[in-house]
């Protein structure tokens, strides 16, 4: 339920303000596709962690590159 | 590719989100459950009052108070009538003026002497209390209950020590019952907001007599402020050391009475700027609920459990009744002293932790500058100085991309059925060009908090209200008053609502449209039409927000333009790029 939830609101993001948005991603896939495929792995909580590990590292002094699901 | 531009479109779309939803919601659901109440109360108390009251209507305000004209003026002659007896106990305080009715020993004339009605400096003093029966009415009493005891009531006329409350002197009521018990009630009142209520039985007969002490505040729910999707306005309370802002009025006029259960800490009414509220004795068990009492009028009592007297013994209660401004750090000097979670009495919601930095800092620079528009300014100055770092990057990293873009290209067209291998290619790429990759998505998550928590805290902080920034700009907690279509008032109509756009509003497109305008990177046709559209749509959106969002966000877009300008002069490449990208 909770990673329905989820899994929602980042398709959401994907669907909406993400297609207006000029791309930013430094990791492929992107966070919204990361954290979708983490929580079908792992869960709404697990995946959910993994999901905004992986935002709070994408900024200008983190890491880039290829970064699939663990 | 432009950082600037994603923090203006994450500001952007949070806002359209934000306020569109709001918009939607009025919109599509105004207030339905207004109407049932009327209805379903008609037929209860005072048939006269009911459909005066279904005539009038009930509109209500960002800031509440009567709306209605008839009300107003009935409120103006009522409270002449009801403040007219010279045998009122007045109140004199620093911040609280007003009287005590010895009749029933009622609190029910409660003005605040440092907030004004309207921006207008000769307005009076903003009235939070109101004797029963007035169209505004609300005030508190404080009594007892019990059985075979001859108690005060309502009409009980008290005799009083004193004629003036100040925050020096207390005054004590008394009342002898003429069977061996002598009731009084002292009260005495801070250099705030507060007043303290002792409630004193002594028992002088010969036998124990059992008591319950009792206070509440009684008020029309006509008079509350809007109550929105994230501003309470209502019953509120804390219980079990957490604030509740689940109870509206309606639902309490629904189920007639609401007990919200655990230890009470307090109880009481809010709206967006003022809380009226009874903070019961410690250590003394006391239940509380809120009651509705038909016609719109509703009660949050606190009812001591009994408790005896034994002959020639008193017995005293102890609480405190709020009624004043929600100003922060009044609320919290209180909570400090031991009202637990006071100080969330005002409804920062989920974002408190975000907005309350940002409120602290602008409080500050307000104190330093001494002009909250300045103050704003400042803040945005800070708040963008502390994202410069990832524009000055994003346009490095932007600059050197562009020079790899053939060979981009290339990897796009090689690998276009795999996507993976593709982003592989595209990272080595940029490894083996020293360019940096792009910016990520964690500046542009962040601006929306930031966005938010000044948005609330601008429509919540009364030290915000009724304060001027410059020229026309007399509140800046308020919409702009200079309408643009009618020529500033020059021409003698008021446009309708929608289109009233302010000088500010006007600002606003304006200032986003060039900024859109000097974006570097290419856009295909749908984007940049929708750019050439956007500032526009916005325009019309902001123009009925507070004016210091709206000064906010211009400040936030000359400063992009800025900042642009300077790092197109470090990177002149992309300039010429972005010139010929127009053409």
């Amino acid at each position: 339920m909770t990673a329905r939830f989820f899994i929602l609101i980042a398709r959401f993001w994907q669907l909406g303000p993400s297609r207006f948005l000029p791309p930013t991603c430094r990791y492929a896939p992107s966070c919204s596709e990361y954290t979708i495929q983490a929580i079908a792995k792992y869960g709404a909580i697990k995946g959910g962690w993994l999901g905004l590990k992986r935002l709070l590292r994408c900024h200008p002094w983190g890491g880039h590159g290829y970064d699939p699901v663990p | 590719m432009d950082n600037q531009r994603n923090l203006i479109l994450a500001v952007v779309l949070s806002a359209v989100v934000l306020f569109g939803w709001d918009f939607a919601v009025s919109k599509f659901y105004p207030e339905p459950a207004k109407v049932s109440q009327t209805d379903t109360l008609a037929n209860t108390s005072d048939p006269n009052d009911a459909s005066e009251a279904q005539v009038r209507s009930t509109r209500h305000t960002r800031e509440g108070g009567l709306t209605d004209p008839a009300d107003m003026a009935e409120e103006a002659q009522d409270l002449k009538t009801a403040l007219a007896s010279s045998d009122r106990i007045t109140i004199d305080a620093p911040e609280v003026a007003g009287s005590i009715n010895p009749v029933g020993a009622r609190v029910d004339d409660v003005l605040l002497k440092t907030h004004r009605q309207t921006v207008d400096k000769d307005s009076g003093p903003v009235r939070l209390f109101s004797p029963d029966g007035t169209p505004a009415q609300q005030f508190a009493q404080f009594g007892w209950i019990g059985d075979d005891v001859k108690l005060p009531g309502a009409s009980t006329v008290w005799s009083t020590d004193g004629d003036v409350l100040t925050h020096e002197k207390p005054v004590t009521l008394s009342w002898d019952n003429g069977e061996g018990l002598t009731f009084r009630l002292r009260f005495s009142i801070d250099d705030h907001y507060m007043l303290n209520v002792k409630q004193i039985v002594a028992n002088r007969g010969t036998g124990s007599i059992v008591v319950q002490p009792y206070s509440f505040i009684n008020r029309t729910s006509r008079t509350a402020s809007k109550d929105t999707w994230n501003v309470h306005s209502g019953p509120i309370g804390a219980f079990d050391n957490s604030v509740s802002f689940d109870n509206d009025y309606d639902d309490v006029a629904e189920t007639g009475t609401v007990s919200p259960g655990g230890e009470t800490e307090w109880i009481g009414f809010t709206d967006i700027y003022w809380l009226s509220a009874l903070i019961p004795q410690e250590n003394t068990s006391a239940q509380s609920d809120f009651r509705s009492l038909g016609n719109d009028k509703f009660r949050a009592d606190v009812i001591y459990d009994p408790v005896t007297i034994p002959a020639g013994k008193q017995i005293t209660r102890d609480t405190q009744l709020f009624v004043g401004a929600k100003e922060s750090d009044v609320l919290d000097a209180y909570q400090e002293q031991g009202i637990s979670q006071f100080g969330l009495a005002i409804d920062w919601g989920w974002f408190r932790w975000f907005e309350w930095p940002i409120f602290q800092l602008l409080k500050k620079l307000y104190s330093l500058v001494g002009n909250f528009g300045v103050a704003i300014i400042l803040l945005t100055v800070i708040i963008r100085g502390l994202m410069f770092p990832v524009a000055q990057r994003q346009f490095a990293s932007m600059a050197a991309m562009r020079a790899v873009q053939p060979k981009m290209k290339a990897i796009q067209e090689r690998y276009k059925d795999d996507k993976q291998q593709q982003q592989q290619e595209i990272m080595k790429l940029y490894k083996e060009e020293g360019v940096n990759p792009l910016a990520g998505c964690l500046p542009l998550v962040l601006q929306i908090p930031i966005f938010f928590a000044l948005y609330k805290t601008l429509l919540l902080a009364i030290e915000m209200r009724h304060k001027p920034f410059v020229l026309w700009i007399k509140d800046l907690s308020a919409p702009d008053p200079a309408t643009v279509l009618n020529l500033f008032g020059l021409l003698p109509f008021t446009p309708p609502s929608f289109l009233a756009i302010g000088v500010l509003a006007l600002l606003l497109g304006i200032t986003m449209f060039l900024q859109f305008r000097l974006n570097p990177s290419a856009m295909d046709p749908v984007q940049q039409q929708m750019f050439m559209i956007m500032p526009w749509v916005l325009m019309f959106v902001m123009a009925p927000f507070a004016a210091g969002l709206l000064l906010y966000w211009i400040t936030s877009n000359i400063l992009t333009l800025a900042q642009q300008r300077y790092l197109y002069s470090r990177h002149p490449q992309l300039k010429a790029q972005a010139a010929k990208a127009k053409d």
